[in-house]
């Protein structure tokens, strides 16, 4: 089950954990502490604090232009923040950048790369230039073409590559280094569905190896899929622990299939329901519910009145549910 | 330090791996050979009858077509070096590896030289033909090949330094053509409009003989005439002058002067007269033609003593030189060293 992290989890209330590098056990992982960024009257991003832990898969979701790549700019210490801090593995990406570096892979959601080396020579460069002598890096190389599945354009050069098979490289390129933190800015665009499954798999491998994975994507379903937890982002400020805890709270659809729709509809008027909130989609029914208590109580009712139910299930995904509801809260 | 270096050596080789690799470099290597050979033919045929005197004439011509078209090529080689990468969406996976923003931008720079020194190569053939044919000295070629050499590097400098400052490559390509056209007409103008603007008045006073005895000295003399007049002040701006390329190079080519300390060849030329503008005019000039000694020949300089007795011009146009290149990199660095501070205008830093 995902949950959605709020702000209060990031904020440090005491001021004498305000740091968190001063603390006996430097907390590894992402530590984003109300930071800010703005491009001269655009304030990207206003106030953003969350917490990633490591072994986990974090999505960031947000509406369009909501601040983040801004947000995943800052963390891959190539934009510095206005304001607020930032700890990658323990280390300031503004102060102490190299070690940020050294720990941290960043997959761009912009798909560049070196036209005329080959998918080969892309990956021994980048390993080189993180210091990894030549032997290591080929060795690294060949191991990355196998885990991305590239063997047979290894050796071609990348401008034949399609995007799909960019978006692999580009992958390949930022774990050539093995780093603990990673940020994937829009990791499953562009990939067949087989390529999305074994994404999905290499993610929760490395989250299982104990790297922190920040992940963002438009693909909400894809995210509810592999994500532990969500950071939830609009006009450049991450989701208060309020507006969370409405979101959970509020009615969201669930999607009722039974054989007998007439039984079922019957059942849903008895306990309570208007037959006017319950629509009909195909042959299944979808009436909105407040909470998980509710969907409980009201599937335990059906079972025992003898309603076939075959699908009880909720119709949108938590994170979508999660988005539409935040950003539908935004524009009011 | 050693480490800074590999970190330098990895960009050097990545970049040379990407643009040795293009079909366009080789293209247009061959029509920059093709140019000089046609050129060094033209001038063989057209030196042939001036017998043994034209060597000097064709070396000094050939020398600076090579300057010509190098510093004509190497901006389009450097000048998108690193607002290209950023159009291409390469530069910030580099800027996110341990890869410095100084390892990155002279990597660079040392990739886009190295590439210009192809086409330097390439002409050294030429060039040695026209040592032999002009029987120049080692010296010669040798001084004149390093001042290619360090003239291309300038300009690669300055392309990288401008594809660094400004966000689109287009811009930067054409204002390095613009620095290098600077360079090579923009300072002689400066020097001529310069030295024509600042003028000094010159008090001359003469007085001339009009009766002469046998010896054809002057015994009686006219009452001396003081005329003033204006004269344009070219000692003020020969710095202007010395940051010219071709200026550069006449005037750090060891100079082979005549029995009568006169110089050889086109170079030595243009170097003495780079080096009479270094002195400032006298500004009262008194001729009497009765004064005792006078009517012989007034002890002038040389060009062998006025050469060598002034400041050395290639040095002080390369120290400015030096410097525009030095500044345009530095300018580079703070525009593009990461975690970023200020983004210009639309530009994306990804």
């Amino acid at each position: 089950m995902l949950n959605l992290m709020t702000s209060v989890e990031a904020a440090h209330s005491d001021p004498a954990h305000n740091d968190p590098v001063q603390g006996d056990l430097a907390p590894t992982g992402i530590v984003v502490d109300h930071v800010g960024r703005s491009f001269g009257q655009v304030h990207a991003v206003r106030d953003a604090s969350f917490i990633a832990q490591p072994g986990t898969v974090t999505g960031l979701i947000g509406p369009n232009g909501s601040g983040k790549t801004t947000l995943m700019l800052m963390l891959a210490s190539l934009l510095k923040p206005d304001s607020g801090s930032i700890r990658i593995s323990g280390c300031d990406p503004v102060t102490e950048t190299a070690a940020v570096r050294s720990r941290l892979g960043w997959m761009p959601d912009v798909l560049g790369s070196w036209s005329s080396l080959s998918v080969r020579d892309t990956l021994i460069y980048t390993a080189q230039m993180y210091a990894i002598d030549k032997a290591a890096a080929a060795t690294r190389a060949q191991e990355l073409i196998t885990l991305v599945d590239l063997p047979e354009l290894a050796d071609s050069p990348t401008r034949v590559l399609s995007r799909g098979q960019k978006q692999r490289l580009s992958l390949a390129r930022a774990l050539v280094h093995e780093p603990d933190v990673l940020l994937l800015d829009e990791p499953a665009s562009g990939l067949d569905p087989v390529a999305r499954a074994s994404l999905r798999n290499l993610v929760r491998r490395l989250a299982s190896e104990g790297k922190t994975l920040l992940v963002s994507s438009h693909v909400l379903s894809e995210l509810d899929e592999m994500a532990d937890g969500a950071v939830y982002i609009s006009q450049g400020v991450t989701a208060s622990a309020e507006a969370l805890a409405r979101s959970r709270a509020s009615a969201r659809p669930w999607r009722i299939r039974s054989s007998d729709v007439v039984a079922l509809r019957a059942a849903l008027v008895a306990d309570g329901i208007e037959e006017a909130a319950i629509a009909t989609d195909r042959t299944e029914l979808i009436v909105a519910l407040e909470g998980e208590a509710a969907a409980s109580a009201l599937l335990a009712h059906l079972v025992a009145a003898g309603v076939a139910i075959s699908t009880f299930a909720p119709a949108v995904g938590d994170l979508e549910h999660a988005f539409i509801d935040l950003s539908s809260g935004e524009t009011k | 330090m050693s480490a800074f270096f590999s970190g330098v050596g990895v960009i050097f080789s990545l970049e040379l791996r990407q643009r040795v690799r293009s079909l366009s470099w080789y293209i247009l290597l061959a029509v920059f050979v093709g140019l000089i050979l046609m050129v060094t033919v033209l001038l063989s045929i057209a030196f042939l009858g001036f017998g043994e005197d034209g060597g000097g004439g064709i070396y000094s011509t050939i020398i600076y077509f090579v300057l010509l078209l190098g510093t004509l090529v190497a901006p389009a080689l450097s000048g998108n070096a690193i607002n290209g990468d950023r159009d291409a969406g390469t530069l910030a996976a580099t800027q996110v590896t341990l890869i410095t923003t100084w390892q990155l931008i002279l990597g660079k720079f040392l990739a886009a030289w190295v590439t210009a020194l192809a086409f330097l190569a390439a002409a050294v053939p030429f060039l040695i033909y026209a040592t032999i044919v002009g029987s120049l000295g080692f010296g010669t070629i040798l001084v004149s090949i390093l001042v290619l050499a360090g003239e291309l590097g300038i300009v690669a400098a300055v392309g990288v330094g401008l594809s660094g400052l400004m966000s689109r490559p287009l811009f930067s390509i054409v204002a390095s053509y613009l620095i290098v056209a600077g360079l090579s007409v923009g300072t002689l103008i400066a020097f001529g409009l310069g030295g024509l603007a600042v003028q000094t008045t010159v008090t001359s006073t003469s007085s001339y003989g009009q009766e002469y005895n046998s010896n054809g000295v002057a015994t009686s003399c006219t009452s001396s005439t003081t005329n003033e007049y204006p004269v344009p002040r070219f000692d003020l701006f020969w710095g202007a002058l010395v940051a010219n390329p071709y200026v550069i190079l006449a005037d750090a080519v060891p100079t082979t002067y005549d029995q009568y300390d006169q110089p050889t060849d086109l170079f030595g030329f243009i170097k003495l007269s780079v080096r009479s503008a270094q002195q400032a005019p006298e500004t009262v000039t008194v001729y009497d033609e009765c004064a005792p000694g006078s009517g012989l020949y007034e002890d002038r300089p040389t060009a062998r003593e006025t050469i060598e007795s002034t400041t050395p011009g290639w040095a002080v146009g390369l120290v400015i030189q030096l410097v525009l290149a030095g500044g345009l990199l530095i300018g580079a660095h703070a525009r593009t060293t990461t975690p970023a501070a200020k983004l210009s205008r639309g530009s994306r830093i990804a």
